[in-house]
């Protein structure tokens, strides 16, 4: 029972990791936050489906192209609205008031694209289970733990050894600095965005084949992913993800061990909790300003 | 001079004009008994959203969570009334002045931190008393089933009809805008927008940030409360499902609609969502679909929203008349 309930949580908690790591990396290359990550999600999942289930192609091209098409997304998405926004000067609310009306367009038209049932992912292993220790697990659990760490490994690589990851930090610190170094700080940002997308698309294709896929999926664990961010640190990478794991964690044996009705309660008071008591997380990310 | 005693003349005029329209409105707007409780509606999202105003507008203190406050407001004079008996008056001043003190229990903690995650811990308050409302302990707020409070009335005066409702409302918006207004030309209305202007100008100028962001907010919840106490009292019966996220973003996107920061503005903005979302309910499964996109687009193009275009419009007409009179070359 607790193992089964701890790999339930570390599943779960992999997801909002993913989701944390996209806020952290909007936040840490343009200072904004991002509302529209998990409905991003949702739209992964459903494209994934589309592309495995209607289409028939393997799950790994599904996989990838799923990936692709909502790394164009995120860009389009800072290219057309976010740096517009920025460019006028706006106040900060609209950008935030934006992205959740992107969110409602997503949400809506997924609806409208998809329909409002849940659909199911044809099972991706020929096997059933997997035995870890005495527990019987779903082989996509273990593909989804596993896809989350090797995000995140390669996503620290990338932003500390890779030139383009040096600039998007650059043009994250300083904007018109990195600028005059010779970085086109418009392509920097907009891969940013381009990246979380990517990843919370990761997040929807693995979390897809277990849960379904139903317009709102997104909804509710982009919320909660804000929780996992801030208990690692908002815009650390590694924080994210222990973050979001925490959570997971912490979700899932609550439901199991005391009731599921404080399930989605205890995320949400985690979060203020952090937010008022140790607002730089765990990780002490120093990103939080405060007054 | 004489030229501007007129033109206050004609703006007097035009007030009292404007005046006598809304209290005649009832009477013009005939049987549309629907139309009416859309107006009555709208007299209610003035006050929730004149509300939010103060603590965004004003105070440069963003809440995306204003919806609970709403549904304090709402569940508690419900709750009060039917399980206390105490009259309705009472119980909508009570549950709004709970939940201004909730807002300052909030605010206390919450005021060390700035926009973004200012906005986080009212959406993760949102939620919190959100999952309240749809698991309580005893069920006490009628979890998914919602909640319903008998007929309205006010010191033995059984409101029959939306149009009696309508003149109660309208009494409220006045002596709620009237107190705003006070409110922001006051000092503690100077320290307000000192602080939103520039926190630390404003730290340093020795006004106490801390407490007036706390004032701030508790206000805020005051009204917004108050208008959700309203609301149960309109509409008769409330659902956990009205008093989501979507609701808060609701305010915030009239708020903005309107232009914040402004007496006028909530009033507009309240009127043209909600004229918009009436005219948008046709469209059904594709509503929230156009609503998105009208939303985008008008946070795109029209960022100082309706009075702020508005008043850039007048500007703009200002400088040509000027410049028409004053004969000089652009």
């Amino acid at each position: 029972m607790l193992l089964n309930l701890i790999i339930a949580g570390l599943v779960l908690g992999s997801i909002y990791g993913l989701i944390a790591l996209g806020y952290s990396l909007i936040y840490k290359a343009s200072g904004l936050m991002s509302f529209v990550q998990g409905d991003i999600m949702t739209v992964g999942a459903y494209l994934g489906l589309t592309f495995y289930h209607i289409l028939k192609l393997p799950f790994a091209v599904s996989f990838v192209l799923s990936i692709v098409s909502a790394f164009l997304i995120g860009m389009l998405l800072e290219k057309g609205v976010i740096r517009k926004l920025l460019s006028k000067n706006v106040m900060p609310i609209y950008v935030v008031l934006a992205t959740i009306a992107i969110s409602y367009i997503i949400q809506n038209g997924v609806m409208l694209g998809w329909g409002s049932i849940t659909l199911y992912y044809p099972s991706v292993f020929s096997v059933t289970s997997v035995k870890v220790w005495a527990a019987n697990v779903q082989p996509e659990a273990l593909l989804c733990l596993g896809t989350a760490l090797v995000c995140m490994v390669l996503l620290h690589f990338f932003m500390t050894k890779t030139k383009l990851g040096t600039a998007m930090r650059a043009s994250a610190m300083d904007s018109m600095a990195a600028e005059s170094c010779g970085i086109n700080v418009s392509v920097s940002t907009g891969i940013t965005w381009g990246l979380s997308a990517g990843l919370a698309a990761v997040g929807g294709m693995l979390l897809g084949p277990m849960y379904g896929v139903f317009p709102v999926l997104g909804a509710t664990i982009g919320r909660k992913g804000f929780s996992g961010a801030v208990i690692g640190g908002y815009g650390n990478m590694y924080g994210s993800i222990v973050g979001g794991l925490l959570l997971g964690l912490t979700e899932t044996l609550v439901a199991g061990y005391v009731s599921s009705v404080y399930k989605n309660l205890i995320a949400y008071i985690i979060l203020l909790v952090f937010l008022f008591l140790k607002p730089t997380g765990i990780f002490n990310e120093r990103a939080i300003q405060d007054v | 001079m004489d030229l501007a005693n007129k033109l206050k003349d004609k703006k007097f005029i035009l007030r009292i004009f404007a005046a006598v329209a809304t209290l005649l409105l009832p009477l013009l707007l005939g049987g549309g008994e629907y139309t009416l409780l859309l107006v009555c509606i709208i007299e209610v999202y003035i006050i929730a959203v004149s509300g939010l105003d103060i603590v965004f507008g004003y105070c440069g203190q963003i809440s995306l969570g204003h919806a609970a406050f709403y549904a304090i407001g709402a569940y508690g004079t419900a709750i009060l009334h039917n399980t206390l008996g105490w009259p309705i008056l009472l119980t909508m001043i009570v549950s709004a002045s709970v939940s201004a003190l909730i807002g300052a229990l909030l605010a206390y903690p919450a005021s060390k931190l700035v926009f973004h995650f200012l906005s986080l811990s009212t959406i993760a308050f949102g939620e919190i008393v959100y999952q309240f409302l749809i698991h309580s302990p005893n069920k006490i707020t009628g979890d998914f089933n919602g909640l319903s409070s008998g007929r309205f009335a006010i010191f033995g005066y059984a409101f029959k009809s939306n149009a009696v409702w309508y003149y109660f409302g309208l009494f409220c918006v006045v002596v709620f805008l009237t107190a705003k207004y006070f409110l922001v030309h006051s000092k503690t209305g100077r320290a307000f927008t000192a602080i939103r202007e520039n926190t630390h100008a404003a730290n340093g100028m020795g006004i106490n940030v801390r407490k007036y962001k706390v004032m701030a907010f508790a206000t805020s919840a005051f009204y917004t409360a108050f208008a959700g106490a309203m609301f149960m009292h309109l509409a008769g019966y409330i659902h956990p499902d009205t008093f989501t996220q979507r609701q808060s973003v609701l305010f915030l996107t009239m708020l903005l609609f309107g232009g914040s920061g402004t007496l006028v503005g909530p009033i507009l903005g309240v009127i043209a969502v909600e004229v918009l979302i009436e005219a948008l309910r046709s469209f059904q499964d594709y509503q929230v679909f156009i609503y998105g996109i009208l939303m985008l687009i008008v946070i795109v193009a029209l960022p100082g929203g309706l009075f702020g275009g508005f008043r850039d419009l007048a500007i703009y007409g200002k400088h040509k008349m000027l410049k028409k009179k004053s004969g000089t070359p652009a």
